[in-house]
């Protein structure tokens, strides 16, 4: 629920909405607004358009915001690299990102281009969430990209500061690993049928 | 890598050994201020949970650190007097002490050339004289001159820690904006493991030491033996190094011990005290306190505090653990990187 509608619901019920004035709130709205000229970052903007950060409210995005890492990449530049240790989760603030998998880990090529990630799309959640987690694909910048990072140490402070919000991430992080889980079957189901209708052929 | 890369990597450690060469070349600011950064990182758990979040941040954080002020750093101004008029007493029997052990090995040089008619090489016990002389008294003198550097650190470390609490989050964001992008993941992680296990370790460290130096006091003025607070200051102080410590803090009572009328009396009582406050350590404090945090062999420890003492004293010998098991950690994650690769 946004905090928009949390307030219009206690006036309609006739509740009390605060008992004072939350000043850096206030701060953050006026600056989010679409009038603001203040809106350098437009962070604000930016989590609300992500389908699967929908359900935070407008103070727990002004909150996931204060655990982010602003990170810019010029074209081409290496963000990880497959095998490297993870230990973040990446959103596409803008530019791009392109994966690319090496299937033979002995070569030195760059490997496979696998897919190419846009504003608003993110990558890299298993870093953030196994312990020993290595890099399954290679990530560099497609053009000037600017990433907002949330890496292990901000997640374990993140759910230390403020409990409600980190198991709310960690229930979108769950969403997004369910999300690739059943993708990933449906690609297993589709490869086996093919598999089994080229056996059928030969 | 291409060209802008390398600049701002080379930019970064310019900037980074300038940081060094600023806080070697003027201690007198960075050494509180690497006091009050570690205290930061002692109480950071405790102030997380109770203080962030709370709409009176600022004021609450402003109080905790005027109420810690005048809680730990005053009565212990007030005991400047004491321990340093305690210290002078206690270094200047030094020479006594000396004169003791050497008229004690002579008696026993000449008993061993009556019975055996072996003569006892004298020159390395000589230097071995030499260097309790000249090294007791330095061990001894800079721990008043620590003391005695309280008020100035009164005024800074306050100060610092104040802005620890209240900026550090702000600041080290910045600070990690200028961290090249392919460093930064693993230098962030690593950054903020070293910092948790520093302040873990050294809050560990803390409370085991005034346990120690408590019971070793206690101990001491029960059975009336001199210096009891000295010594039980020199025994919490040397507890923190691991191994070794529990040994060091035990030599000045030896000493003692050796000048008083009755020395097999008061050196039994005394080993009697330091064994039970030993005892406790070990079964106890240890165990449930430090133990988990710093997973050292005992030969590296023993080594790094070596390294640490002829870098820093007394303070590189307590600090340099918790920088060896940061190493370690370092030493790992390269390992594991280069095993992936090769």
């Amino acid at each position: 629920m946004t905090y928009e509608k949390e307030i219009t619901e206690k006036i309609m019920k006739g509740e009390s909405t605060s008992d004072r004035l939350e000043i850096p709130l206030l701060k953050y709205l006026w600056d989010a607004g679409p009038i603001s000229f203040l809106s350098k970052e437009g962070y604000h903007d930016f989590f609300k358009k992500i389908p699967v950060l929908s359900s935070f409210s407008d103070n727990e995005v002004r909150l996931f915001t204060k655990f982010l890492h602003r990170r810019e990449f010029q074209p081409d530049e290496v963000i990880f690299k497959q095998g490297d240790t993870g230990y973040g989760f990446y959103f596409i603030f803008s530019g791009s990102v392109n994966i690319f998998a090496n299937y033979n880990p002995q070569g030195n090529e760059q490997g496979e281009l696998v897919i190419k990630l846009d504003s608003r799309q993110y990558f890299g959640e298993m870093g953030l969430l196994e312990e020993y987690n290595r890099r399954t694909a290679t990530a560099r910048a497609g053009e000037n990209t600017i990433l907002l990072g949330i890496f292990k140490p901000d997640l374990e402070r993140m759910l230390e500061l403020h409990p409600v919000l980190g198991a709310k991430f960690l229930r979108e992080m769950a969403l997004i690993m369910a999300n690739r889980m059943g993708q990933l079957t449906r690609e297993i189901v589709s490869l086996k049928k093919k598999l089994k209708e080229l056996e059928l052929k030969g | 890598m291409n060209r802008n890369q390398k600049i701002k990597l080379y930019l970064f450690t310019l900037i980074m050994s300038m940081a060094v060469i600023f806080a070697i070349t003027f201690p007198r600011l960075t050494l509180p201020f690497g006091f009050a950064y570690i205290i930061y990182l002692m109480v950071r758990p405790l102030t997380v949970r109770l203080i962030t979040g709370s709409r009176r941040q600022r004021i609450l954080y402003f109080f905790l650190v005027l109420t810690g002020s005048i809680l730990i750093l005053l009565p212990l101004a007030a005991t400047i007097y004491n321990i340093d008029t305690s210290f002078s007493a206690f270094t200047q029997e030094l020479p006594e002490v000396q004169k003791v052990l050497q008229e004690k090995f002579f008696a026993l040089k000449l008993k061993v050339f009556e019975k055996y008619g072996y003569r006892i090489n004298v020159e390395p016990v000589s230097y071995i004289m030499i260097k309790i002389e000249t090294h007791g008294s330095d061990l001894l003198t800079q721990i008043p001159n620590y003391l005695s550097h309280l008020f100035e650190w009164l005024l800074l470390v306050p100060l610092f820690l104040y802005f620890f609490f209240m900026e550090s989050r702000r600041s080290s964001n910045k600070l990690l904006e200028a961290v090249p992008n392919i460093i930064f993941e693993k230098s962030y992680v690593l950054f903020s493991q070293f910092n948790t296990k520093f302040g873990e370790y050294m809050i560990a460290k803390f409370i085991e030491a005034t346990i120690l130096g408590t019971i070793v006091t206690i101990g001491l003025s029960i059975i009336g033996f001199p210096y009891a607070l000295v010594l039980g200051l020199i025994a919490g102080i040397t507890n923190i190094l691991p191994y070794i410590g529990p040994v060091l803090g035990v030599i000045p009572a030896l000493f003692i011990a050796l000048l008083s009328k009755d020395p097999n009396a008061s050196m039994a009582g005394m080993l009697f005290v330091f064994a039970i406050a030993n005892l406790i350590d070990i079964i106890l404090v240890f165990p449930l306190l430090v133990s988990k945090i710093v997973n050292l062999h005992p030969i590296l420890v023993v080594v790094s505090i070596i390294i640490g003492s002829q870098l820093g004293g007394i303070v590189g010998m307590i600090v340099i653990i918790p920088f060896i098991a940061f190493f370690k950690l370092l030493f790992i994650e390269i390992y594991k990187d280069l095993s992936v690769q090769l």
